[in-house]
């Protein structure tokens, strides 16, 4: 079979969100879409599933296996969910249903469910220990991990057999290791004669799926081809754009690619034999980390080593179980600053933002100018202050972040994975905002993230973490359960 | 002070704050919109607004609600009497205003009582921790596993059913719904990364108090407050109607139910009275309540 995607316009009242003219898919051959957020990538694959919000219009037809359906119509295509075409949501974790087990949950996406439930379970069952899940069958959700919950989506999403499986943004807080077994899990897909449409903005994601590449910006395709050539021989500028905003090829004048190690200053944070453990795990023992003022450095690893948990031992929000951390006096008074992974998280959510800002000036009794300042060097409006953090875009709200910790003259900032959850470009852009504040107070940094590319653009000096003595399995429900416990502590 | 400690209200007015920044253009910001309400709203806020005035002015213009007069016992409504005479000849309408009244102000005065006494113990104790949230735990719990009902008899029976031991009972009832909510709540926001940054940029209590809690509470307490003026009317006038609430022959809905019934045949506005005022409070209250539930 194939399909074929022909003319198809969303637009909401009068503006246009995506526009393209014909899209061609063959069994077994990859497309991927990539783009920056707010392209109309996402919509692209819910226009094709008829799950497009109900406040936007779709035209166009779809045609597959000679029957034609009309785009503008939402209905048409809900017998074919699960049988003919189904969708790997974002976030698998959120999209599976918190109460059930897992294995339960892919059951009911088999055609045979209500008719034969109990073999739909042992279908499922199959097709889970075939993903190498057979031990956690019977686990509920929020026991996974991210790689787990993203094998239990797809296990989910195939097992009705549709020849059709749309993966909107699958990559999106997977770590590098979680990354390629999902482009093995999509791989699997293909080779059994599907179809496969995936919208990323990573771009490993797309060079490990290779077949066909689509680049997308502002609603339109801009360019075309194998992925082989588009990726690394790129034709349009948008293209060249986002190639040069993966952090790998940056070419910044903070960029720290090659420099030694900086000299260090005095010792702002010094951490001695460090241990934590969480649930019986050891993350970390007899550490000792020291970081000095002007320094950059970086906290690897993959997630679940302890980052995000380190961190904040050396940050004093969290006691360690043995060792001590010693904090000299130029942090004291609010000059030590930290960037949330989320930062509507780090916002008081029902207030706006000038609030949450007009309460840091009249504490610190700062010069207002310097927000303003700050802001326009950051390149805001000021009118984004009069909105509530849920409605300013997150790279937006991430420069407010950086703004909020800088007008402080920071000694030390702790910047924990404060891009990952952001497109390229816009990391690129957040990045710079944030590096060039710390080149012009002279202050430290501390990167926690995956990403090694960006680790190496940035720091000079990683501390690398990771848990020995476990299984990979374990280790992965281990943070996921730490993540729950932190949550509920 | 600094120089922007006037911003809060900069904002509300869309004008830069008095001595603030005056470069910073400030798009005039819509802080709280008012949303306008259904028809249903408009309605019950409508039939609320007669109840309170009724509650509010009718004391006065029928100040004598005790004064009886058995020759015009059970007399039928007329311009003079809107609502007629009881089986002692007193007027209803004077009655049912200083009931009205009367149920009014004991929910209130319950409401507060419960919503501040529990908002404070339920704050301590998510803030604090430690023995301090043990201890108001386990008193909350001691009255979760006591029926409502129970305290308020007890209380009654301390002091023989005076005004105050039902004020006392009913709020002591109801504390622990705000103080389990509010430290539920609290311990959720004061655990979140926002308080954490706010500690990180040293802005102390009262920012937290005032941009993190109150605004995340302010939505469930009116809600909860709302509902529970309703359930406190409720409560007083069930306690009337059996006999163990507010002694004659001070008047009360329920009170006054119960006294109307066995002339229900002779003069059916007696009780129906009474009962018209309960449910249009609660009506009221409850098609207010879908209202506040939203924001």
């Amino acid at each position: 079979m194939s399909m074929r995607l022909n003319h198809l316009v969303v637009s909401h009242a009068d503006s246009t969100l995506v526009d393209v003219a014909t899209l061609n898919f063959e069994r077994g051959r990859p497309v991927t879409i990539v783009g920056e957020s707010g392209s109309g990538k996402s919509l692209l694959a819910h226009a094709i599933m008829g799950t497009l919000p109900a406040n936007l219009t779709a035209r166009g037809s779809l045609a597959m296996d000679g029957r034609t359906f009309d785009l503008s119509d939402r209905a048409n295509r809900r017998g074919l969910w699960g049988r003919l075409m189904s969708l790997l949501p974002q976030e698998p974790a959120l999209a599976l249903d918190p109460t059930m087990r897992a294995q339960e949950q892919v059951a009911e996406g088999a055609a045979s469910f209500t008719a034969d439930s109990s073999g739909a379970r042992r279908t499922a069952g199959t097709l889970l220990a075939a993903l190498g899940l057979g031990h956690a069958s019977r686990a509920f959700p929020h026991t996974l991990s991210g790689g787990m919950a993203q094998r239990v989506a797809f296990a989910a999403a195939t097992i009705g057999g549709a020849p059709v499986l749309i993966a909107d943004e699958p990559s999106k807080g997977l770590d590098e290791r979680a990354r390629t077994e999902l482009a093995g899990l999509l791989k699997l897909h293909l080779d059994g004669g599907g179809i496969l449409l995936t919208i990323t903005h990573d771009l490993d994601l797309a060079r490990e799926l290779g077949g066909d590449v689509l680049v997308m910006k502002d609603a339109h395709i801009v360019e075309q081809g194998r992925a082989r050539q588009v990726l690394t021989e790129p034709a349009h500028p948008y293209t060249r754009r986002l190639l040069e905003a993966e952090p790998a090829n940056w070419n910044h004048a903070w960029a720290r690619r090659g420099a030694p190690p900086e000299e260090g200053g005095t010792a702002l944070v010094s951490g001695e034999g460090l241990s934590k453990a969480f649930g019986g795990q050891q993350l970390f023992s007899d550490l000792s980390v020291t970081i000095r003022a002007g320094e950059r450095v970086s906290l690897g690893g993959p997630s679940g080593s302890g980052k995000t948990t380190l961190g904040n031992v050396l940050l004093r929000l969290l006691p360690p179980d043995a060792g001590y951390v010693h904090h000299a006096d130029a942090l004291r008074g609010g000059r030590l600053q930290k960037l949330y992974q989320d930062p509507a998280l780090a916002f008081p959510a029902r207030v706006v933002l000038w609030d949450s800002f007009g309460d840091v000036i009249r504490r610190h009794r700062l010069e207002p100018a310097r927000l303003e300042e700050l802001m326009a060097s950051l390149g805001l409006t000021p009118a984004l202050l009069n909105r509530r953090p849920g409605q300013v875009s997150g790279g937006e709200l991430q420069r407010l972040a950086i703004i909020r910790a800088m007008l402080l003259e920071p000694a030390l900032v702790f910047a924990d994975e404060p891009t990952s959850r952001l497109d390229l470009i816009t990391q690129e852009l957040t990045v710079a905002c944030l590096m060039d504040q710390v080149d012009r107070q002279g202050c430290a940094l501390v990167l926690v993230t995956h990403d090694n590319a960006l680790a190496d653009a940035v720091t000079r000096r990683r501390i690398p973490l990771g848990i020995r003595d476990l299984q990979p399995q374990d280790k992965k429900a281990f943070a996921r359960r730490k993540k729950h416990a932190e949550v509920v502590m | 002070m600094a120089p922007f400690a006037t911003g809060r209200t900069g904002v509300e007015t869309g004008m830069p704050a008095q001595g603030g920044p005056p470069a910073l253009p400030l798009v005039p910001a819509v802080r709280r919109r008012l949303v306008p309400g259904t028809a249903v709203q408009g309605v019950a806020a409508a039939l609320l607004a007669v109840v309170v005035l009724f509650a509010l002015i009718g004391p006065l213009a029928w100040p004598d609600h005790a004064v009886q007069n058995l020759s015009r016992f059970l007399e039928a409504p007329s311009l003079a009497e809107p609502l007629g005479r009881d089986h002692l000849g007193r007027s209803v309408v004077a009655r049912l205003a200083h009931a009205t009244q009367l149920s009014l102000m004991m929910a209130i005065a319950c409401v507060a009582t419960a919503l501040l006494a529990g908002t404070a113990g339920g704050l301590i104790a998510a803030w604090r921790g430690g023995w301090i949230e043990t201890a108001l735990n386990g008193l909350s719990e001691a009255f979760m596993a006591l029926p409502a009902l129970l305290v308020i008899l007890i209380f009654s029976a301390l002091a023989n059913g005076d005004l105050w031991t039902l004020y006392a009972g009913l709020a002591l009832s109801q504390w622990v719904e705000y103080f389990r909510m509010v430290r539920a709540r609290s311990a959720l926001v004061l655990a979140g990364p926002a308080v954490e940054a706010a500690g990180l940029l040293r802005l102390g209590p009262v920012h937290v108090m005032r941009r993190h809690l109150w605004p995340d509470l302010r939505p469930l307490l009116t809600t909860m407050a709302t509902f529970g003026i309703g359930s406190s009317i409720l409560a007083l006038s069930t306690l009337g109607f059996v006999g163990i609430g507010v002694r004659p022959p001070t008047p009360e809905l329920g009170l006054m139910i119960t006294e109307a019934f066995p002339y229900y045949h002779e003069a059916p506005w007696m009780s129906l009275a009474p009962v018209l005022v309960l449910t249009t409070i609660l009506i009221g209250l409850l098609s207010l309540r879908s209202k506040e539930a939203r924001q």
